[in-house]
């Protein structure tokens, strides 16, 4: 246990179990935080790694947000053995190692060309500038792997960039010289040797450029750059998406051209909610959309349902499914549905094709659309003409 | 003198010729018809039976036998040819970009002293010289290259030609022969052949193929590819990369060393469309290919394309498709 | 028992593959390597008879510099010994050259199986795996899914793919070449951190001798294929596109 980091912690477990309680998978887990803490205690390390509840983990940090004691049960205990798992060489789900090695050798999941990172920025319709080694711009935009390349994501960086534009921002992207942030799939699934390869590529690349604000839309990158980076010695001002729209909320109100007369309730990401605290700024500024209501769904801010692709689940979704059967994301939707809301507002890029696909499965289409936030605000003002 | 004469090195199994052994007699025909060459048909085998009276494209058929020749055998195979080629003495050996000709070509070019050029989807004679193109690279480049006045060996990619020409309307002379050389004491043993496993759905008896390739991202998404099978009322089948990742058994593998398969439709999704897959499907009636990279091989073989993210797609499509057979 | 397994790096097709101005080579400078996929499963399969038998595998990477980091990985996995191999990158390909400049290094070796990918992604020539089984007068299968080694180590059983997801089964007297096409198993993964732990401890031999020269084949003409041969490609959003392709096999009867 010494070997993990923040052991001590680990030791101040008082076994109350919380954490099992409040895990969403926690009863499919042969091993639950509360019972892997006591087997470590007992010396059984070993059992833990025969067993799969490593892997079921989709990193939703209500463990963590609930414990009493603070022991930081997703980021350290899980992260640790998987860690100690990845290092040994067993038992890393093969999709999960697929990920990785695309990560490692292009610098992003999908196994996509580095080269065409930016290709999307081609359609964006407004022009996206590129800060090379020496050049400087107010903000700099982490577009991220999934606004990058995937082309359900590309959509709402289109939407970001429109909105950037009409906010007459400086702002530009590192194009091709962007690889993923590390935080997902890399850290949290325990490949932390990747992660950290990723920080050092990166923040070479951050030291060549000057910028007062780097600006990130996936909530795992504002992870990474908010609390991952600084604690190797690297803080970065950071601002995710919606947190720099709220900044700038008047002026959002003052360029809104068009009612949206809609229901809308808001998913708060894992990510931004419960493990960085983030729970206000997607709300204000979905209350800048003229003609908008926002409403509820009983389990928001800290106790919102996990929309379980975190942590790299997101590449372990039939592993998790074949022990699990239990549908996070469809879960959620239903719950979307059901406060009569129209639209489903994420601030993730990975909620977008999650929810998305869970809204057909639940039957839902036509009925719940899933939009992210910025592609919310884009239409309001305006913007989406030609996407 | 120049040698004037193609040796299409036969390939067949469990009595009967592979499809490339008749896509090669095509390729010699091609280029021995303008020059005035001659094409013989070399088939090795224990028993002469089923191929003394097969109507092939060549001028003459020349079988070999011995009993260690029934199944495939490389160091057999090796063993008959080096002896019968320095006889022949021909100008081109055609050997299938197969698992059997890529065998064989090592041994017959160092022991016979000529060049190899692998992976050849177009052959010609251009005046006395021989000119090959072959795909390198999954497909995405094309080389060509020349080699010298002697003995050349190429290994012909499967699906390159027409394997319709490669049968006639007349049987050719054919001549039977005993192994020239003894085929004791091999270092290799064939045991035996075995078929493939036949409780899994036989997917070159499908009408309708939808075929999963590396842009299906993960095991996930074949549900969405098998609802989309399902809905038009075909089944799932794979490159060799899906099928490595055991997301599909390899029953159910189009390609080189797969299955061969001829659907009225093909349904390519997230394929790139390297030649070992290409070849098992280009057959097929219509095919259809959905890629995100516009400059991916497969577009070259699809008759329709399209460039639109396949997980978007798929449901979309699932859904029309559903609709259109409600009704 | 001694494997040796042989790693090729081949130009990644993820990244586009430039001509050079003699069209006759791929543009050096926008080339980037990946072990050629074949030998990464030769690779595994080698680790798997590691598994089984008391056997000692040599990774042999050749290459230029990105061929040690081939060679880091092979360690990371579960290789026991590297041995790097440096070519030019002219000579890349020209497997007759590679095979008679290989065979020395395997022959001291003494092993008693030679692994590599059936097929290399570059290759204009017959494959190493069969040239290099003819300069070592060792017998050679390629094409193959699996391999069992007797106790005695003197045989393997070896499967061999044929057309139409036929298997061959086959014996083969040690020492051999074989040419792998898969693995029994998915590749394993080595980390990033025990790949640069690799890179830190491993001893890496070098194997320095002169190039033969190979009166080989030679590329006239490089050329991406032609566009002309293309799908019709259908335009709009996927719901745009999945219309029209409804349309298209609504009027062939197909659904």
């Amino acid at each position: 246990m010494g070997k993990l980091p923040s052991g001590e912690k680990i030791l101040s477990c008082i076994q109350c179990g919380m954490c099992s309680g409040s895990c969403p998978l926690g009863y499919a887990m042969d091993y639950t935080p509360r019972r892997m803490i006591s087997a470590l205690r007992a010396g059984r390390i070993e059992d833990l790694y025969r067993s799969d509840a490593i892997w079921l983990c989709v990193s939703c940090f209500n463990c963590t947000f609930r414990c009493p004691v603070g022991v930081q049960i997703t980021d350290r205990l899980i992260a640790g053995l998987r860690v100690d798992l990845l290092s040994r060489g067993v038992g890393v789900p093969s999709e999960l190692a697929t990920a990785f090695e695309r990560t490692a050798r292009y610098g992003n999941p999908f196994g996509e060309s580095p080269k065409k990172r930016d290709a999307w920025t081609k359609d964006a319709g407004v022009d996206i500038r590129v800060v090379r080694d020496g050049d400087s711009a107010e903000v700099l935009w982490w577009v991220g792997c999934f606004g990058s390349y995937n082309k359900r994501n590309q959509k709402d960086s289109v939407a970001l960039a429109r909105i950037l534009t009409a906010l007459d921002v400086d702002f530009g992207i590192l194009g091709s010289d962007e690889r993923c942030s590390g935080d997902l799939p890399c850290s949290s699934q325990g490949e932390e040797g990747l992660f950290y390869e990723l920080h050092q590529k990166n923040m070479q690349e951050f030291a060549k450029r000057k910028f007062k604000t780097v600006l990130v839309g996936d909530p795992h990158a504002y992870n990474a750059f908010n609390k991952e980076y600084p604690r190797l010695g690297t803080p970065l001002p950071v601002r995710h998406h919606t947190q720099f729209l709220a900044d700038r909320a008047p002026e959002l109100r003052r360029q809104m051209r068009k009612e949206i007369r809609m229901k809308v309730t808001y998913h708060d990401a894992c990510c931004l909610g419960r493990r960085n605290g983030e729970y206000e700024a997607p709300r204000i500024v979905l209350e800048t959309i003229p003609g908008m209501k926002l409403l509820e769904m009983p389990r928001n801010r800290e106790n919102a349902l996990c929309c379980g692709g975190g942590g790299g689940a997101n590449w372990l979704d039939s592993f998790i499914w074949q022990r699990t059967r239990v549908p996070l994301p469809m879960q959620r939707v239903q719950e979307a549905a059901k406060t009569g809301a129209e639209i489903l507002a994420v601030s993730c890029p990975l909620e977008i094709p999650r929810f998305e696909d869970a809204v057909k499965s639940a039957g839902l289409e036509g009925r719940l659309k899933v939009l992210d936030v910025s592609h919310m605000v884009a239409d309001g003002m305006g913007l989406l003409g030609g996407t | 003198m120049i040698p004037r004469e193609v040796v299409v090195v036969a390939e067949h199994v469990a009595g009967e010729l592979s499809d490339i052994t008749l896509e090669m007699l095509t390729c010699a025909r091609e280029v021995a018809f303008p020059l005035g060459w001659h094409v013989t048909c070399l088939i090795l085998v224990d028993d002469p039976k089923p191929f003394q009276a097969l109507p092939l494209a060549s001028d003459r058929t020349l079988i070999v036998t011995d009993a260690p020749l029934g199944s495939f055998n490389p160091a057999a195979y090796t063993r008959v040819l080096l002896h019968l080629l320095k006889d022949l003495s021909p100008r081109l050996v055609l050997l299938g970009n197969t698992s059997v000709g890529m065998d064989l070509a090592g041994t017959l070019s160092l022991g016979l002293g000529a060049p190899v050029v692998s992976g050849c989807t177009r052959i010609r004679g251009e005046g006395e010289r021989l000119s090959f193109t072959s795909k390198l690279c999954g497909g995405k480049l094309l080389a060509r290259t020349d080699v010298g006045d002697g003995l050349a060996i190429a290994l012909v990619m499967p699906g390159s030609y027409n394997r319709e020409l490669g049968m006639v309307d007349r049987v050719p002379p054919v001549e039977i022969r005993a192994s020239p050389v003894s085929l004791e004491a091999l270092p290799v043993r064939f045991l035996e052949l075995v078929e493939p496993k036949t409780e899994d759905v036989d997917i070159t008896k499908v009408p309708i193929l939808v075929g999963a390739g590396r842009g299906i991202q993960s095991r996930e998404n074949l549900k969405a590819v098998e609802d989309l099978a399902e809905a038009l009322g075909g089944a799932v089948c794979a490159t060799r990369p899906v099928v490595d990742q055991r997301w599909l058994p390899r029953t159910r593998q189009v390609g080189r060393s797969g299955m061969t398969v001829k659907p009225r439709l093909y349904l390519a999704l997230g394929v790139s469309g390297a030649p070992e897959h290409v070849e098992g499907m280009k057959g097929s009636d219509l095919i259809v290919a959905v890629n995100t990279d516009p400059d991916a091989p497969i577009f070259e073989t699809a008759h329709y394309g399209t460039t639109v993210d396949v997980l978007e797609l798929l449901p979309f499509l699932t859904e029309r498709i559903r609709a259109s057979r409600g009704r | 028992m001694k494997i040796a397994v042989i790693l090729r790096q081949v130009p990644d097709v993820v990244q586009e593959l430039v001509i050079a101005a003699d069209g006759r080579s791929l543009a050096k400078d926008e080339l980037t390597y990946i072990t050629n996929e074949g030998d990464e499963h030769a690779l595994e399969e080698a680790l798997i008879l590691k598994s089984r038998h008391a056997a000692t595998v040599t990774a042999v990477s050749v290459g230029g510099d990105e061929a040690r980091d081939a060679l880091a990985t092979a360690v990371a996995k579960g290789a026991d010994e590297a041995l790097l191999v440096s070519i030019p990158l002219e000579r890349r390909g020209d497997n007759h050259g590679l095979a008679a400049y290989l065979a020395p290094a395997i022959t001291s070796g003494g092993y008693d199986l030679v692994l590599t990918g059936v097929w290399a992604a570059d290759q204009l020539d017959a494959g190493l795996a069969g040239l290099l089984a003819v300069q070592l007068s060792f017998p050679y299968v390629g094409g193959l899914t699996a391999v069992a080694v007797e106790p005695a180590g003197n045989r393997a059983t070896v499967h061999k793919e044929f057309p139409g997801g036929r298997l061959g089964v086959m014996e083969v007297s040690l020492p051999a070449v074989l040419g792998i096409q898969s693995a029994e198993q998915p590749l394993r993964y080595a980390s990033v951190s025990k790949i640069s732990q690799a890179k830190r401890t491993m001893q890496v031999k070098e194997f320095r001798g002169s190039l033969p020269n190979v009166e080989g084949v030679h590329v006239s003409r490089l050329t991406k294929p032609e566009a002309s041969a293309k799908a019709d490609m259908l335009q709009g959003d996927a719901s745009r596109v999945a219309e029209t392709l409804v349309r298209i096999l609504r009027e062939r009867g197909l659904v």
